[in-house]
């Protein structure tokens, strides 16, 4: 998993609002660096990546809430709870199949015909979560999130 | 689970003031589920208090470079408490699902059993069992429902253990009291810039 970004205007004597609006900044560029390839199933790591730092900057959104003008708070906050939602359920078969693999690989070759069908389901949920998440990234596009969320920063530093 | 609201935060006012109040709150809220999470049953109250630890853990990341030490301490302890209830949230999420299913492997070998007998059938020869197009995979399937209950078991045997040790540690104070300490020195220190700068 990748590491947290530094959020490096952040100082000891910062007030809430200038973090707010450094945070929301770094969270945003974090979230949008792991887009590409989010969609291959062969790069789990990329989407689980992606998956934790749409819920840091859900995190930041809900921290420094009182910050932001409230109406586009509510409504950026539901988009960014709607793809952490969305990555999750790309991501929760990804965890239920390696899980299933590591046991797998300790059992005794009759054993595994039964783990083997299983993945086969998970694999399914995984391909309709990656349809899933490809609408919403799409939608994402669509709406400008990135803007939406550099807007709300920008607000929250002039207000 | 819904947030508890944070009462008194002031957007104009110093991220360290702030994040004490937030801290306050959060760390309450996470206390909150204990009682109910002593209950092994409890499957809400655990999926609560992970998700619990895991805003106590994002809040004490943001505020490090502020609040230093103190804060990526109480960040390291948080999110071992949240890996842990996600270890076990992982169990109970994978339990009904291998429950679900073998269910639905043995409907369908009842299905292709009794289609092999015809519409006429009177009563089915044991040997039909043999054409149960599932059957290799029922003892895998056994043996990893076996195994998820028993690591949820063990799992949830840890967290008893380990969240005796962060109340026995005074986690919650300990962190609270070592936070307003860094957060009145930043305080100070901030003062102290302003006057020189003036």
């Amino acid at each position: 998993m990748a590491k947290a970004r530094a959020i490096s205007g952040v100082a000891p004597d910062s007030s809430f609002r200038e973090a707010a609006a450094d945070a929301v900044e770094v969270r945003t560029e974090e979230l949008f660096s792991f887009a590409e390839g989010v969609l291959d199933t062969g790069d789990v790591e990329r989407l689980h990546d992606m998956r934790v730092a749409s819920r840091r900057l859900r995190a930041v959104l809900e921290v420094f809430a009182p910050c932001f003008p409230k109406k586009e708070l509510r409504r950026t906050l539901r988009e960014v709870k709607a793809l952490a939602d969305d990555l999750g359920e790309r991501r929760d078969p990804d965890v239920a199949i390696a899980a299933l693999e590591r046991v797998g690989a300790g059992l005794a070759a009759p054993d595994r015909p039964g783990l083997d069908g299983l993945i086969a389901e998970l694999s399914e949920r995984q391909q309709s979560g990656n349809t899933l998440l490809a609408r919403r990234l799409e939608r994402v596009e669509e709406i400008d999130l990135r803007a939406r969320l550099l807007a709300l920063a920008a607000a929250t530093r002039t207000a | 689970m819904k947030a508890r609201r944070v009462k008194g935060l002031d957007p104009d006012g110093s991220l360290a003031e702030n994040a004490l109040r937030i801290a306050h709150t959060r760390l309450e809220e996470l206390h909150s589920f204990a009682s109910a999470a002593r209950d092994p049953e409890n499957v809400t109250a655990l999926h609560d208090m992970r998700i619990a630890a895991k805003r106590v853990r994002y809040l004490l990341e943001l505020v490090e470079p502020c609040l230093g030490q103190p804060a990526k301490r109480g960040a390291k302890r948080a999110r071992a408490l949240q890996t842990l209830l996600g270890e076990i949230h992982d169990c109970d999420e994978m339990l009904p699902l291998v429950r679900a299913h073998v269910k639905r492997l043995r409907a369908e070998d009842a299905t292709a059993i009794r289609a092999g007998a015809g519409e006429r059938a009177t009563d089915l020869d044991p040997d039909a069992a043999r054409s149960a197009p599932n059957r290799t995979r029922y003892r895998g399937l056994e043996a990893l429902h076996a195994y998820l209950r028993a690591r949820r078991y063990v799992l949830y045997a840890r967290f008893v253990r380990e969240w005796a040790d962060l109340e026995r540690d005074g986690f919650r104070e300990a962190l609270e009291a070592d936070l307003a300490r860094a957060a009145g020195a930043t305080m100070k220190a901030g003062s102290e810039e302003g006057v020189r700068a003036s």
